[in-house]
């Protein structure tokens, strides 16, 4: 059985989490998965469940914090917020994904 | 390393997961209800939005942490417990697999300790020794002022210091004692890199004529002689009846293993001091940086340089520098340690083979298993990952018991074969053992772990599911058959090795001696040249001693002699024949006129010594067969009865040397004066009381009760001189057993190993067998219902065995006869491909294999046809 094939790679994953806490400030995982699926207008396959895993290496990575709270359904779960390194790490992502599809889009029009 | 961290937090961080999931859905769930979906159809949305729970717990678990370890961590895991879960084919497992590791680390520590890493000091590949070379394969000891010039000229060498062996008697502790001792430069001990533990070594002064006697102890001395005892240091002890000040004591290591118990300064007499006499060895460390083609090429220019001062008669002798550890191993020794290593690694090949037949046999419930991993989604490579850590739990167990067994199989063989082996040699588990028990355990895990995955049927799950035992097993069981082909081959090739070495045994055990082997005792005195420092000393020695002896009741005859049979003839010297060219090389063996009698050594021509062959008489020489043959040969002489030779003769001190006229008086027959294997030497008699020296060995042969009569014999020699001791009491048999021990005992370890490979073929094909007629249980109910007999079912599953023996046997044959060239060399007049060795190990393995094929033949022959037919088989 080969691996759950998000349509969205981890990479790219990473980069809509951390703009999506950004925009929203704490929240948690499942407001994230709900956002990323709502303004992406349904278009993006998202297994909600692929956050998760990008989460976790974002903590690690200290570009995200996490906190522990109650959700709307009185459940503990973890509020995840940006931090300052995760905010330069943003912009970092944000210039790196512009250059790519940049690149992309002149090599695509060289072809014609 | 928030990785790492992740894998000690792993509960934690699983249980908070969970908690999210819990509540993601639970937030998800409550979207949809608020949406108009009922309960039941939201919890499925909700799911089904969420994706794969265990594939987010599968990832989240891969991306925080080390995965390759948690996964390695968990299967070794697992594999303990699968193997905890099956004791009874663990523990075979684990047996034969400790027997295999555990024997080959044993014999890997021989072979380190002897062939490959043979060297104990600190850089050891500077080590080297100086030789003079009369020829340019061959080496000889030199002598002092050759020495003294070598070390006077040479820029290569950091340190090249000599060393003579001597036997003094230490008297004052008790009973008189025998030592072996090695005179050495002052820098011997630099040479080697050891510095003594307590004390010190000598000083360069140390060496000068007339210095105060000093003596360096080594810690087996200081332990067997003086307990221990510190206060030993700085304090004086009698050797020879000279008090010599105890200096220094080694720390316990390689010399402890060597058979000088001290070491004292050489310090060169006047009389010494010549070219003519050769009996100095050397021990000698390269400066850093210089390589041996430089040390030999600047020792040959030394050696030519020296032409005009060095007598003519060696003017074409050159000088050899080797590595020091090139002569301590002999190649028969360095061939049985191969061989037997090789045969060692057999039996763990075939040990492999063993377990892999195993747990193939096991391999049908783990098919279901591992169909059903597959199902769930493990890829192919995790699966056979799986299961190489799972055999590796297994070989893991095996390899720690193997260790120990290695250290004991070290403990109870390494004083047995202590004297067999140089005292270099640190036999022991060290480091890089222990690496080669890894290595060895990590290529069994591949070989044994690899075999079962790729049967393992990956399959439909439905298919392996619903199929029935016997099915898909057929490739399994060709390939266990061929697995036990493979070990009666083995086996075969290791029972044909040690029955060839058995045999070549037995022809070693029947040579003729040439001597009385039974009811001689023997015995060395060392005359210390205080006491005996003219040779008409020595003469009355003799004389007296033999007298005294002949009056013990229960001697039969007294003799004295140079050298013992067997043992070597220490003093080889140039033969010559006046008025010819050329010369012979002969072994130099001093004897009195009751030696022939003593050893029941025939005279065949001419006359024995006599008393007439005294002191003041014209020489008088014996010769061997050998000796007479060679004369023949090459002066043409018929009857050397009455002919004169000259020959290189040694003065008393045996410090030089100069030719002699000795009138042959008599022949005798050949005497093996070394071990049996080796050829028979050229060999001149001369008379002790002619041309006397300071050590002797007496040879005595009683009238029943060897033992008995030696308290007689002490007293007698007491009576001629109270301060002498005695050393090195052995019987002729004794003497003989020692000089097969060579033979003897790789004979015994192969032999040992051989049995091994037998059982565990015996074990494989065993099993195979049972494992196939339990399969066919319906099958041979359903046969012996249709009017088989029970003895045709017998004679079927024989029949299967002994085809599977008949085709190892074959295999077995084909690699006996490739293999023939390499014990060839061990085997002493026996052919590599001896027809009576071969049928006596082909007809052993089948009778072996009937056997192992008994127990299940009678197992099917008794099976009950209704029995197997009501149940569902």
């Amino acid at each position: 059985m080969s691996r759950t094939n998000a349509e969205v790679p981890y990479g790219t994953l990473d980069l809509l989490i951390l703009k999506t806490l950004d925009t929203l400030g704490s929240v948690h995982g499942y407001r994230i998965a709900r956002r990323i699926e709502q303004v992406s207008e349904e278009a993006l396959e998202l297994s909600q469940g692929s956050v998760y895993p990008a989460l976790i290496r974002l903590e690690q990575e200290k570009w995200i914090s996490a906190k522990w709270g109650i959700s709307e359904t009185n459940r503990k779960v973890k509020f995840y917020s940006l931090t300052a390194a995760g905010k330069k790490q943003l912009q970092v992502e944000v210039e790196k994904w512009e250059r790519t599809t940049a690149f992309v889009a002149r090599f695509l029009e060289s072809e014609q | 390393m928030k990785r790492i961290l992740a894998l000690f937090q792993k509960r934690r961080l699983d249980s908070e997961l969970d908690a999210e999931i819990a509540a993601h859905l639970e937030l998800s769930e409550k979207e949809s209800v608020d949406a108009g979906l009922s309960p039941a159809e939201a919890r499925r949305a909700a799911r089904m939005r969420f994706g794969g729970i265990e594939s987010v717990k599968e990832q989240h678990r891969d991306r925080r942490s080390l995965r390759g370890i948690e996964t390695f961590w968990r299967d070794l895991r697992h594999g303990f417990t699968v193997a905890a879960r099956e004791r009874g084919f663990s523990l075979i497992a684990i047996g034969v697999l400790a027997l295999g590791i555990g024997a080959n680390t044993a014999m890997f520590s021989l072979l380190d300790a002897t062939l490959l890493r043979p060297l104990p000091f600190p850089e050891p590949e500077r080590l080297v020794r100086v030789w003079e070379a009369p020829e340019p394969d061959r080496v000889n000891t030199f002598t002092t002022l050759d020495f003294l010039d070598w070390k006077r000229l040479n820029t290569v060498f950091e340190g090249l210091s000599v060393e003579r062996g001597v036997g003094m008697a230490l008297t004052g502790e008790g009973e008189p004692v025998r030592l072996t001792g090695r005179l050495v430069s002052p820098d011997y001990f630099d040479v080697f890199g050891v510095s003594p533990a307590l004390g010190r070594g000598f000083l360069p002064d140390e060496e000068k004529p007339g210095a105060v006697p000093v003596v360096v102890l080594t810690s087996a001395a200081w332990r067997t002689q003086f307990g221990s005892d510190a206060t030993v240091l700085n304090r004086d002890i009698e050797l020879d009846g000279q008090p010599h000040t105890v200096v220094g004591i080694l720390p316990p290591g390689p010399f402890d293993r060597d058979d000088a118990a001290f070491f004292k300064p050489l310090i060169f007499r006047p009389d010494q001091m010549n070219r003519g006499f050769h009996w100095l060895r050397s021990v000698a460390r390269m400066k850093p940086g210089v390589t041996i083609e430089q040390a030999q090429a600047e020792m040959s220019a030394i050696d030519v340089s020296l032409n005009d001062v060095t007598p003519t008669w060696k003017q074409d002798w050159g000088v050899t520098v080797e590595p020091y550890d090139k002569r301590l191993v002999d190649d028969g020794l360095r061939r049985s340690i191969q061989v037997a290593f090789g045969a060692v690694m057999l039996v763990l090949l075939i040990a492999c083979a063993n377990v892999a037949d195993l747990l193939l046999a096991k391999g049908a419930t783990r098919r279901r298993e591992m169909a059903v991993r597959a199902a769930l989604g493990a890829s192919r490579g995790r699966l056979v990952s799986q299961l190489l850590t799972e055999s590796l739990a297994l070989c893991l167990v095996g390899a720690i018991a193997g260790v120990g067994l290695a250290q004991l199989l070290l403990n109870l063989a390494l004083p047995l074969a202590a004297d067999a082996l140089p005292f270099t040699a640190d036999v022991g588990l060290d480091l890089r053992v222990l690496a080669f028990s890894a290595a060895a355990t990590l290529s069994v895990v591949l070989l044994i772990g690899l075999l079962p995955s790729l049967q393992a049927s990956f399959g439909k799950l439905s298919q392996t599911m619903s199929q029935d035992s016997r099915g898909a097993s057929a490739s399994r069981e060709r390939l266990r058959r061929a697995l036990v082909v493979s070990e009666v081959a083995l086996s075969l090739v290791l029972l044909c090795g040690s029955l060839l070495l058995f045999k070549s045994l037995l022809q070693l055990q029947h040579v003729d001696l040439g001597v009385r082997v039974g009811e001689v005792i023997t015995m060395s005195v060392d005359l210390p040249p205080s006491a005996y420092s003219s040779p008409d000393s020595a003469r009355r020695f003799y004389r007296e001693v033999v007298e005294q002896l002949e009056a013990v009741a229960g001697v039969e005859s007294a003799s004295l002699t140079s050298d013992l049979p067997l043992e070597g003839v220490d003093q080889g010297q140039g033969l010559s024949v006046p008025g010819r060219e050329g010369g012979e090389s002969v072994r130099y063996k001093r004897i009195d006129p009751n030696y022939l009698a003593t050893l029941d050594i025939p005279l065949l021509a001419g006359r024995n010594f006599e008393q007439r062959d005294a002191a003041d008489a014209p020489l008088t020489a014996l010769i061997n067969e050998e000796l007479a043959a060679a004369l023949l040969r090459d002066y043409d002489m018929d009857n050397p009865v009455g002919q004169i030779v000259e020959i290189s003769t040694p003065n008393y001190e045996n410090s030089d040397g100069e030719g002699a006229n000795y009138q042959v008086v008599g022949i005798v027959r050949s005497e093996r004066t070394e071990e049996p294997a080796a050829e028979q030497e050229a060999v001149v008699y001369v008379a002790l009381q002619q041309v006397p020296q300071m050590d002797a060995r007496i040879v005595v042969r009683t009238a029943g009760g060897a033992a008995a009569t030696m308290t007689g014999i002490r007293e007698a020699i007491r009576r001629v001189d109270p301060n002498l001791p005695i050393g090195d009491v052995r019987t002729m048999e004794q003497i003989r057993d020692r000089s097969l021990r060579g033979a003897q005992q790789p004979t015994w370890v192969i032999g040992g190993f051989a049995v091994v490979a037998a059982l565990l073929a015996a074990l494989g094909l065993y099993g195979v067998l049972a494992h196939a007629v339990a399969q066919q249980r319906r099958e041979i109910g359903i046969r012996m219902a249709l009017g088989a007999r029970a003895t045709d079912v017998l004679q079927r599953v024989l029949r299967n065995g002994l085809v599977l023996v008949a085709t190892g046997l074959a295999l077995g044959m084909a690699a006996t006869f490739a293999l023939t060239g390499v014990v060839e060399s061990m085997l002493f007049q026996v052919s590599a491909l001896d027809p009576e060795v071969i049928a006596v190990a082909c007809v052993s393995m089948l009778i072996v294999g009937l056997l192992a094929s008994y127990v299940p033949a009678r197992r099917a022959a008794s099976v009950q046809p209704m029995r197997v037919l009501r149940d569902e088989g």
